[in-house]
């Protein structure tokens, strides 16, 4: 069998154009399910992308040797009313436990946070639920960002637990306006607190381990006045000092946690350390399964697109008979008009996915910027959505490529 | 030019024979088309229909034959056979010393390339390409470079007075104009022969004698011409005339024996 050459493929690719420009509706109306089917693909990549980007940008704000002590890591937050027994008999993370592991010659700093979901009202004005931390001034230090009005916590308030707060940019937007918030006292979850300080968080929206935050309110007032999930929702925030590494630092944590808690050698942790690659790795397991499914959603999409083109290119070998007449006449063998259908539906398809990576690309930038997040153009994803597009035109191609190829010289010269 | 007459005498289906040889013999390189009892039959929902029922034909190099016939005497069937196109139910045909009937399909599409220059009545040429892409069509399943394929076609089309059209589309041409693309098309890969099917059915009567010029000076530098036409005044320009009738030969006459004919009606 001769091999394929270049100029045989161009040949074909310029026949290929040539019969699309004839039929520009009914070749657009042809690749719009492979457009459909690459588009959504590469949207959703667009997001996920984004999203995973920015996690490892918080990483990077927050400085990715930073780890944490939390009761039990698991991958999905678990039901605190409904605990195994394994994690019920562990105890909670506590303050005293933060405070020993600050005090650790390895250690820059440990501070116990917890998270708390609540509205921040104000004369009628409200918040949705948004994400607060029980935390103290360095707050700042760990999760990036900054500071643009006020102040952060002083060692009295955090001592005493202060019903001060200080708030989120976007949020002291939504329920001042344009009052000044400093110094007024704002309702957060029910209760009465000062406004101290506006912050703006670095320019992402994920904070790990949870969501965007609204406000920084010191531990002890949290602590006091506020529910606690002590499961899912408390933990110590460490980060080691420079030239120590992560690994060493969790070492140590570790072993002084166990002389806390006063484990035997036998006896297994009671607590978990959790670092900022196995929170990636988290939402790495978590978007490839968001991945899978998308990819069978698309290949449906992708299924029905090449059905259409296989439709398509059967009318289209049916109209062209006499120029496949003509053709064999002129010395084409079987292979060749193969070759010139299926580089035919295969530039059909190519053209669709081409298309639909733009379209994805430009949804997907458009849902990213909305989110307020960057993204980077997947473009692994990109060049195997355009080989996936190819490759469904040669295999949906290779059915009305045959029927073309097999047709009788004599009667195709003959149809009308 | 009595001495061609004399061998007009190829009216018998036994003198025939004898020229185109025993079966399985390779004819004698002159012999570009030699055909042995050459049969076709289709079958037409159960009716057989006996198209060609042992065509004995020779034709030499640089002959230029007209094949006549009344509609449904087979000589469309014949053409096909002859041109490849199709393959005979028994029967040798020879072409270019090359047993043909016996070959597949890919190798038919290889042997109408080398050795054949198609015609057609309705000229056939691709409706959205060029002049001279029309012209490389037989160059590009021929395998041939680009480069060298712009330069032969053009020289087809300069054979044919057309190289200032080379751009236009067909349906920027006349019907002559276009006729006189396809014969550069069948003549760019310098076939065996040139096979003309009804080459002026839709031309007008002037434009007809232009392209009749073009196949006589064709004719005149050597290539081998057959032509299948159901009209006299067209035949008449061949230097031999074979005429079917009912899928056999019903004669096979030289020009001027031919003409005779026609003044004798």
């Amino acid at each position: 069998m001769r091999r394929i050459s270049i100029a045989q493929l161009r040949e074909n690719i310029e026949i290929a154009f040539d019969a699309l420009r004839a039929s520009k509706l009914r070749s657009g109306l042809t690749i719009l399910g492979v457009v459909i089917g690459v588009s959504t693909v590469m949207t959703m990549a667009t997001i996920v992308q984004g999203v995973r980007d920015q996690i490892l940008n918080t990483i990077q704000v927050a400085g990715p040797t930073t780890f944490y002590v939390i009761k039990v890591f698991q991958t999905t937050p678990v039901n605190p009313d409904n605990l195994p027994k394994w994690i019920r008999i562990r105890p909670d993370i506590s303050a005293e436990e933060a405070d020993r592991i600050a005090a650790l010659p390895q250690i820059e700093y440990a501070g116990i946070w917890a998270q708390i979901q609540l509205r921040l009202e104000y004369q009628g004005a409200r918040t949705q639920s948004i994400a607060g931390f029980g935390s103290d001034e360095r707050y700042q230090e760990i999760q990036g960002g900054e500071l643009i009005a006020g102040r952060w916590f002083t060692k009295a308030e955090l001592r005493g637990g202060a019903p001060v707060i200080v708030i989120q940019e976007a949020q002291a937007l939504r329920i001042f306006g344009r009052i000044d918030p400093l110094g007024k006292t704002i309702v957060a979850g029910g209760r009465p607190v000062q406004v101290v300080g506006i912050y703006a968080p670095p320019a992402n929206i994920f904070a790990p381990p949870g969501q965007e935050v609204g406000a920084v309110f010191p531990y002890q007032f949290v602590l006091h006045s506020y529910h606690i999930d002590k499961t899912n929702s408390l933990f110590i925030c460490i980060k080691p000092k420079a030239g120590v590494s992560v690994a060493d630092a969790m070492d140590a944590v570790t072993i002084e946690m166990r002389s806390i808690r006063k484990l035997r050698p036998a006896d297994h942790d009671n607590f978990d350390l959790m670092s900022q690659s196995q929170i990636l790795d988290t939402f790495t397991s978590i978007t490839d399964i968001f991945f899978f499914v998308m990819l069978v959603l698309a290949s449906v999409a992708l299924m029905v697109g090449g059905i259409g083109v296989m439709a398509i290119m059967m009318v289209s070998v049916t109209a062209r008979t006499r120029e496949i007449g003509v053709r064999k006449a002129l010395g084409a063998t079987r292979r060749d008009i193969m070759l010139q259908f299926l580089i035919e539906a295969a530039t059909l398809t190519g053209i669709g996915g081409l298309l639909g990576i733009l379209v994805g690309l430009t949804a997907g930038r458009g849902v990213t910027y909305l989110m307020n997040i960057n993204a980077s153009t997947p473009i692994g994803l990109t060049l195997v959505a355009v080989a996936v597009s190819v490759a469904i035109g040669l295999v949906f191609g290779v059915l009305p490529a045959r029927r073309a190829a097999r047709m009788d010289p004599v009667e195709a010269l003959r149809y009308e | 030019m009595s001495p061609q007459i004399e061998e007009v005498g190829l009216s018998t289906t036994a003198e025939r024979a004898a020229v185109v040889g025993a079966a399985g013999s390779t004819p004698d390189k002159d012999w570009v088309i030699v055909t042995r009892g050459l049969k076709r039959e289709y079958d037409m929902g159960g009716e057989i229909v006996r198209a060609l029922r042992g065509v004995d034909l020779a034709i030499r190099r640089n002959e230029y034959v007209a094949i006549m016939g009344p509609s449904g005497s087979g000589k469309s069937t014949f053409m096909n056979l002859v041109g490849c196109l199709d393959t005979p139910n028994a029967g040798e045909y020879w072409l270019s010393g090359q047993l043909v009937s016996t070959f597949k399909d890919d190798e038919l599409a290889r042997v109408r390339n080398k050795e054949i220059g198609f015609v057609f009545q309705t000229f056939n040429l691709l409706p959205r390409a060029s002049a001279l892409h029309n012209v490389e069509l037989p160059l590009v399943y021929a395998g041939i470079g680009s480069a060298e394929r712009k330069e032969r076609a053009m020289e087809a089309l300069t054979k044919v007075q057309l190289d200032n059209r080379a751009s236009h589309r067909p349906n920027e041409l006349s019907g002559g104009q276009r006729q006189r693309v396809a014969i550069a098309r069948a003549l760019v890969n310098r076939p065996a022969i040139l096979l003309a099917d009804e080459p002026t059915g839709n031309l007008d009567s002037t434009t007809s004698e232009e392209i009749m010029k073009v196949f006589e000076t064709l004719a005149n530098t050597g290539q081998t011409v057959i032509m299948v036409t159901h009209e006299p005044d067209i035949a008449q320009h061949a230097r031999r005339v074979v005429v079917l009738r009912d899928g056999l030969i019903a004669s096979d006459t030289k020009r001027e024996a031919f003409s005779a004919k026609l003044v004798g009606l």
